[in-house]
């Protein structure tokens, strides 16, 4: 079951068989359904899925900051060096924040602070976990704005949030996220609220972080065109389950769930016309995910789905292969 | 070094913090303006007003129930048993200010601790807190404080505290309001993931965030607790050895008919105070309030 990366090396973030389930009106709903993977050092692993698909949840649960109630873990273990975070005491999980595993948020415009100084912000966060003083700290949150890029930094650190461009403030927010040199980054979606050509800046911005810190990566975004650019594997979610796992190169290039080929066909190709000289019709999964509620025993996917066989409503599909991974019963033959 | 550097953007040749900005906005507010001034003239002549005019508020000067400008240096004339209005309203002011202000700080320090862990622990405590809030609130102040002040002995701590202790569910229930919107901000989530504890979101993330609200709530019950101890003073349960503008219109509102200015002059006083702190109140109130900023 458990995913070894590719290399061999050993894992530095293994998460096995991990459940969380929210407590509503309609009784407990699976929110994550069993989902394993791996991240080693200096790897990029990119998840992928439509909103509501278990993305953003599968990362709070990494942090351990799943709102509860009404939310729980249920099941599964996140083993991080050495230990598994999923059993850590609060106060643990704490001094785990920041400090081993941080986070970039989707909004820049809303994760920073409104009333301090972004400086004083990054300070913060650095004097959170290390025994330093105010003035290096304060020092130090410069010197990190300088290393993501930002011109005039001894000025900006004193800049409050709104008066900083969307690209500026998620280059603060990876600057109080690498302060404490993390060895996981879990960036959320961090270029969605972004202009194209300020996505294109970040992108290269935390691939030149990665470089520098050795950070393993973990990008959670709906665009596999960031997922192209940016990740060594991938694992394509889809209501709370990992559908597909492998190397970028062979998911994107041979595609075995269904899922992930609407999602790759979903993306428009520039210049592509169609016989009659119009742009071609834009491609799109028919329906929405499901009500998390509404899963019942057979594939999650199957009313979506044009390859859908009866097996397919009846018994849910498992995860094979190991270097290529599918949870489909079409297409499971081809999993390597 | 980088290739990535962005265009340095037009940034303000000084960063303004949204405080900052709130108080730009209040100097262009005239009505809030001039209720700063009013206020500031106030507080200046409770202060220094006796170096102008420095007679005693308990000695008997003149005859009882002298009109103003009847006698010589007694402008506002005397009261009942002829003491000198003016140097009374001059007195009087500092007590009124300090009970309205000590109570305002009671109501806000109980309001906000109380609002500020029920909104962000939600769950029990929030239900326990907000069950005792109202409890609070569904007592008649007035007559609450009364309670207070009989059982006590009538001093302005007395008063202050009876005042604070009858007025801090409002402000509880604004700050879990405020709490309960705040806590869901991604920037409160951002904190978590940097590590911080409870008490830093609290103190340090919310807090700042829900304050425009409060301090103009807060502003507002310095004036409320202004006319709560002339209430009380008027009934006659104000300390009788601390000269006051309630316990000036109180002892002498058995002769409205026959004399006019000796409840005239400290009612026109409580007037005065506390129009200018609500205009400063409301001018915080538009100041803070993002909609109808511009730029």
């Amino acid at each position: 079951m458990s995913a070894v990366s590719p290399d061999g090396a050993t894992p530095l973030l293994q998460v096995e068989d991990l459940h969380v389930a929210f407590d509503t009106r309609q009784g407990a709903v699976t929110a994550l359904d069993g989902v394993s993977f791996s991240l080693a050092a200096g790897e990029t692993l990119g998840i992928v899925g439509e909103s509501g698909c278990g993305k953003s949840i599968t990362a709070l649960a990494l942090m351990g900051l799943i709102p509860a109630p009404p939310g729980r873990l249920t099941g599964g273990r996140i083993d991080f060096a050495g230990r598994d975070i999923a059993r850590l005491a609060e106060s643990e999980l704490r001094r785990l924040r920041g400090r081993d595993i941080a986070m970039i948020f989707q909004e820049p415009m809303t994760s920073l602070n409104p009333v301090f100084p972004v400086g004083a912000q990054i300070a913060e966060a650095i004097l959170l976990h290390r025994e330093i003083d105010r003035q290096a700290a304060r020092r130090e949150a410069v010197a990190l704005l300088r290393t993501v890029g930002i011109p005039d930094a001894e000025r900006r650190a004193t800049a409050y949030p709104h008066e900083l461009s969307g690209g500026m403030r998620q280059r603060v927010m990876i600057a109080m996220a690498i302060s404490c040199r993390p060895k996981v980054l879990i960036a959320d979606e961090p270029t969605t609220a972004l202009d194209v050509t300020v996505q294109a800046q970040i992108f290269e911005l935390m691939r030149r972080i990665q470089d520098e810190f050795g950070v393993a990566l973990m990008l959670i975004t709906h665009d596999m065109g960031a997922i192209a650019e940016m990740a060594d594997r991938v694992a394509v979610m889809y209501a709370g389950r990992i559908v597909e796992q492998g190397l970028a190169d062979d998911v994107l290039d041979r595609p075995l769930h269904p899922y992930t080929r609407g999602l790759i066909d979903c993306i428009p190709v520039l210049g592509k016309a169609a016989p009659d000289g119009r742009p071609p019709a834009l491609s799109e999964i028919p329906g929405v995910v499901p009500p998390l509620h509404l899963i019942g025993d057979g594939c999650a996917f199957a009313d979506r789905c044009s390859l859908a066989e009866p097996r397919c409503r009846r018994e849910r599909p498992p995860l094979t292969g190991r270097r290529h991974g599918v949870a489909c019963h079409v297409t499971a033959a081809q999993a390597t | 070094m980088s290739a990535v550097t962005e265009r340095p953007a037009a940034a303000p040749a000084r960063p303004v913090s949204p405080f900052g900005e709130a108080w730009r906005m209040f100097r262009s507010n005239r009505p809030a303006l001039f209720g700063l001034v009013l206020l500031g003239a106030i507080v200046a002549a409770v202060g220094y007003g006796t170096l102008f005019h420095p007679a005693d508020p308990y000695e008997i000067v003149w005859a009882p129930l002298a009109a103003p400008g009847e006698a010589e240096g007694v402008p506002l004339g005397t009261d009942y048993i002829g003491r000198d209005i003016l140097a009374g309203l001059l007195k009087g002011g500092g007590p009124t200010l300090a009970v309205g202000a000590a109570a305002a700080l009671i109501t806000v320090a109980i309001g906000i601790t109380v609002g500020a862990l029920a909104g962000f622990f939600g769950g029990w405590i929030d239900n326990l807190l907000m069950r005792l809030t109202e409890f609070f609130q569904v007592l008649p102040a007035l007559l609450f404080a009364m309670v207070l002040v009989t059982l006590f002995s009538p001093s302005l701590t007395t008063i202050a505290v009876a005042i604070g202790v009858v007025s801090w569910p409002q402000t509880a229930r604004l700050t879990r309001a405020e709490f309960l919107r705040i806590r869901e901000l991604e920037y409160v989530t951002a904190a978590r993931a940097v590590g911080a504890r409870n008490g830093r979101i609290i103190g340090r993330v919310i807090l700042p965030n829900a304050l425009p609200p409060l301090i103009v709530s807060a502003t507002l019950t310095v004036g409320v607790a202004i006319l709560f101890e002339a209430g009380l003073s008027f009934l006659g349960l104000g300390d009788p050895n601390t000269m006051s503008w309630g316990l000036m219109i109180g002892a002498n509102r058995a002769y409205i008919l026959e004399a006019w200015w000796p409840v005239t002059f400290p009612g026109l006083a409580i007037f005065l105070t506390v129009l200018a702190v609500s205009l400063v109140g409301d001018g915080l109130n538009d100041a803070f309030n993002p909609k109808l900023r511009q730029r």
